[in-house]
């Protein structure tokens, strides 16, 4: 209800003063925790940024500082002039060996990705190529002939091959899985033998081109690339030719099958529509929520009923089954009206009070007497018969001693 | 700060863009952000147009008093001092009990021009009942965001006893003057004062007439008598643990302020001077000295601040609060709760020393649904209902019977009835000239 009034007579001029921060003050109250916030979101940031550069790629990665990592050889093979590209997948493979002179690939395929066509022309990217840890398909694929040694028992590898990266080395670290050759395979030279047909390096010829695998690939990562022999025969292998692939297979080599998933069937309006729904259950928060200035104290009385120690009484009543003391109770109540309705005090002794009832209402005595004194109620129904008793008893003697109204006599 | 259900609709309709454009994920991402800030750039540019909620002067004009249950129009003014046009919503933040309803109003205030918001304030509790701010919402011309401020306009009305036992008073003040100029009265006690002669008619006492009189006129004379004037009567009222009671669902202090009210209205018709009290542990209230209308508006605005307190009432001190106000002989009328003879002892212990000086009435609130469930007694839970039911009811008439014996009336009634009680009791030993 608002009306237009007249000019104020005199103007209040001042304005009301207002309890509510201006955005001003607010704001230079919670510059702490403004900063305070800012300062933590700068630390997080710094921090995430600094740990990037050791971030962990997979076994063998070339950027990788992690004990599993192959960044020591990386680096080592840069310092000799050796140019180390990485390649993410098969085709990427494909442009930089195009690109390159002589190029030699290193392969490192622990999760078995790429397919039996993929090997075949992975192998022929380059002159040549060094497979690290070659799993049964890669085997079945570039060389038939060999196949899986188990692991060597051998203390002490030594070359005893004519390979020259393998005769620099010497030695490797010993243990490891092993690669086998059967006796009757030709055009196979094994390096570091371990007791048997058993090597951990076998040199072939796939596709007229140099094929080196390289049965245990971990003698390369950071951690044992300095034990024994592992660094001369890593660098002489690897750091042949001036450039080398350093091809880890990954997810996308794999190609893809199947029908549409359901995000490529989805139409584009739809995540930007619950974006969209996202920002409106937001505003709608604060319209709704935004209080209309600050609530209202005000101290209420607190609420006691004043039947509520009577109620509490019955309940312990009630709980501790004290029917005679609460037949007591109404009893002595009873007789106090009684005596009330047959014109006797309130004082009167109880067995004139009994005489007088059972007098008016024309009842034998020891009746009245086994309802307002005798009888003791043995379980919970007899208690409320004897309840029903007694009023019933009050009803008849009130009946007998309130006079009948005149004209009525005869009913 | 706030936004309205407009800017949230606004929002909401930038999904027909989004559907109709966004075949391609990309431009449906750019739409939805081309959208968002559009309407965001909307809403800024209304809270920046929005008129200042702090250019406003605030002034209110209130009734001071007012009875619980009646209804009085509190108005806030409120004048724009700023160059804005307001288009605003005021909240003004009553105390709940203040009875204001929907405390908000929508208004349009042109800068420099004045308007008054109404609110129609029926309380529902009695005392003080305060107004502390004003909360104003300025939308912007849009509509789509608002600007807030809380400012502060103090206020406060005080909420008076609604009285509802004065329909009682004027039956009472008939029986009173009933009393008036009586003949002869059934115990002519001391209190009783010779009024006047006149001439006798038929009906009157012959055991009043004034022989002497009568010799000296011609006519056969009888005295009249009146009752008794200018007697003190002190009205003290327990607010102690007791009084916070609710008996149908209202506070028996509440109770004992309309059985006094009633008194008072009464006693003090009938020329008597009445005093009031009440107390705890300290005087929460006293009317003293007062008379008339005065005294009724006085112990109006004194109880209207009195709430029950939640400590135990220290009845030693009481005879010394009556001495303070009296040492001749008065009606000393305590409105207490009777209890079981546990909680009456204090009470009981300083009885004497009233009745030996004064005439003592002990008023007390009963609760109708005690003597209700002593009837009803369907099934077990009932039974043992009535059974403490009557065993409350033994305990009430047990401390009654001691208060009688010291010496002291006990008036006792439901809410409803103990104020009339209490005046006819008044009454009664008015006529019996035991005042």
């Amino acid at each position: 209800m608002s009306l237009p009034t007249h000019a104020p007579s005199k103007p209040p001029a001042e304005d009301a003063v207002s309890t509510t921060p201006t955005l001003r003050s607010a704001g230079r109250r919670a510059r702490f925790w403004v900063l305070a916030g800012a300062g933590a979101v700068l630390v997080a940031v710094i921090s995430t940024v600094l740990t990037v550069g050791a971030a962990d790629g997979g076994p063998l990665a070339a950027d990788s500082a992690t004990p599993i990592g192959a960044r020591a050889l990386v680096e080592v093979l840069h310092q000799q002039g050796v140019s180390v590209t990485a390649a993410a997948s098969l085709d990427e493979a494909g442009t930089l060996a195009s690109a390159a002179g002589d190029p030699t690939v290193f392969f490192f395929d622990p999760d078995g990705l790429l397919s039996a066509e993929q090997l075949t022309s992975m192998a022929q990217l380059a002159p040549r190529t060094i497979v690290a840890s070659p799993d049964f398909l890669t085997l079945q694929t570039l060389a038939p002939a060999v196949g899986f040694g188990g692991v060597s028992q051998a203390k002490v590898t030594s070359a005893r091959c004519t390979l020259p990266a393998a005769v620099n080395a010497e030695t490797l670290s010993p243990g490891g899985p092993t690669l086998s050759i059967p006796a009757a395979a030709d055009g196979l030279t094994g390096c570091f033998p371990s007791g048997g047909d058993a090597y951990a390096l076998i040199q072939t010829v796939a596709f007229d081109r140099s094929l080196t695998l390289l049965a245990d690939g971990t003698l390369l990562n950071n951690e044992r690339i300095i034990e024994a022999g592992n660094a001369a025969l890593a660098l002489n292998l690897l750091g042949a030719g001036d450039e080398l692939i350093w091809y880890l297979p990954t997810i996308a080599d794999v190609p893809g099958t199947g029908s549409a998933s359901l995000g490529e069937l989805t139409p584009g309006w739809v995540t930007p529509t619950l974006v969209l729904l996202v920002l409106v259950t937001v505003a709608a928060a604060v319209w709704r929520g935004r209080r209309f200035g600050p609530l209202v104290a005000e101290n209420l009385p607190v609420t006691v009923r004043a039947s509520e120690t009577m109620e509490g009484r019955a309940r312990l009543y009630a709980r501790s089954n004290a029917r005679l003391r609460a037949l007591d109770a109404l009893r002595v109540g009873a007789v106090q009206r009684l005596a009330g309705h047959v014109g006797l005090s309130r004082l009167a002794a109880l067995d004139e009070v009994i005489v007088m009832v059972a007098t008016m209402t024309d009842r034998p005595s020891a009746d009245v007497r086994s309802v307002l004194v005798d009888a003791i109620p043995a379980s919970d129904a007899a208690l409320v018969a004897l309840s029903d008793r007694l009023l019933e008893l009050e009803r008849a003697t009130a009946r007998a001693t309130t006079p009948l109204p005149p004209g009525r006599m005869d009913s | 700060m706030t936004l309205t259900g407009r800017f949230v609709a606004l929002l909401a309709l930038g999904v027909v863009p989004i559907v109709l454009f966004g075949r391609a994920s990309e431009t449906a991402a750019t739409v939805l952000g081309l959208w968002v800030v559009a309407v965001l750039a909307l809403g800024i540019l209304d809270l920046i147009l929005a008129g200042s909620p702090r250019r406003v002067a605030l002034a209110r004009s209130l009734p001071s008093r007012v009875r619980l249950g009646e209804t009085v129009t509190s108005d806030l003014y409120l004048t724009n001092t700023g160059t804005r046009r307001l288009n605003m919503v005021v909240r003004d933040a009553w105390q709940p009990s203040a009875g204001a309803g929907n405390n908000r109003t929508k208004l349009a205030l042109p800068p420099g021009e004045r308007r008054v918001v109404s609110l129609r304030l029926t309380p529902h509790r009695r005392g003080e009942r305060r107004v502390d701010r004003v909360t104003v919402r300025s939308f912007g011309p849009l509509g789509l965001w608002a600007r807030q401020a809380t400012l502060q306009a103090p206020g406060q009305i005080r909420v008076l006893p609604p009285f509802n036992a004065r329909k009682h008073l004027p039956s009472r003040i008939t029986r009173l003057k009933e009393l008036d100029g009586r003949t002869s009265l059934m115990v002519r006690g001391q209190g009783t004062e010779f009024d006047s002669l006149r001439e006798y008619v038929r009906g009157d006492d012959v055991r009043s007439i004034d022989w002497r009189a009568t010799a000296r006129h011609n006519d056969v004379m009888v005295r009249t008598w009146r009752p008794e004037r200018d007697r003190r009567v002190v009205v003290l009222i327990d607010s102690g643990r007791t009084s916070a009671a609710r008996v149908d669902d209202e506070p028996r202090l509440d109770t004992a302020f309309e059985a006094s009210l009633l008194l008072a209205a009464l006693a003090s018709t009938a020329g008597d001077h009445v005093d009031f009290i009440a107390y705890d542990r300290r005087v929460r209230g006293r009317v003293k000295g007062a008379q008339g209308a005065e005294l009724l508006s006085r112990m109006v605005d004194t109880m209207a601040l009195i709430e029950p307190e939640l400590i135990e009432t220290d009845w030693s001190a009481v005879p010394g609060q009556v001495r303070a106000v009296t040492s001749r002989q008065a009606l000393v009328v305590l409105i207490t709760s009777i209890d079981a003879a546990g909680a009456s002892s204090a009470l009981l212990s300083v009885l004497p020393q009233l009745t030996r000086r004064h005439t003592v009435i002990v008023a007390s609130v009963t609760d109708p649904t005690t003597l209700a469930a002593t009837h009803e007694r369907g099934n077990r839970e009932e039974v043992y209902r009535a059974a403490a039911a009557e065993r409350a009811l033994l305990d009430v008439a047990r401390v009654s019977a001691a208060i009688r014996r010291q010496g002291a009336e006990v008036v006792t009634g439901s809410p409803a009835d103990l104020p009339p009680a209490l005046a006819d009791r008044y009454i009664a030993l008015k006529a019996a000239g035991r005042l």
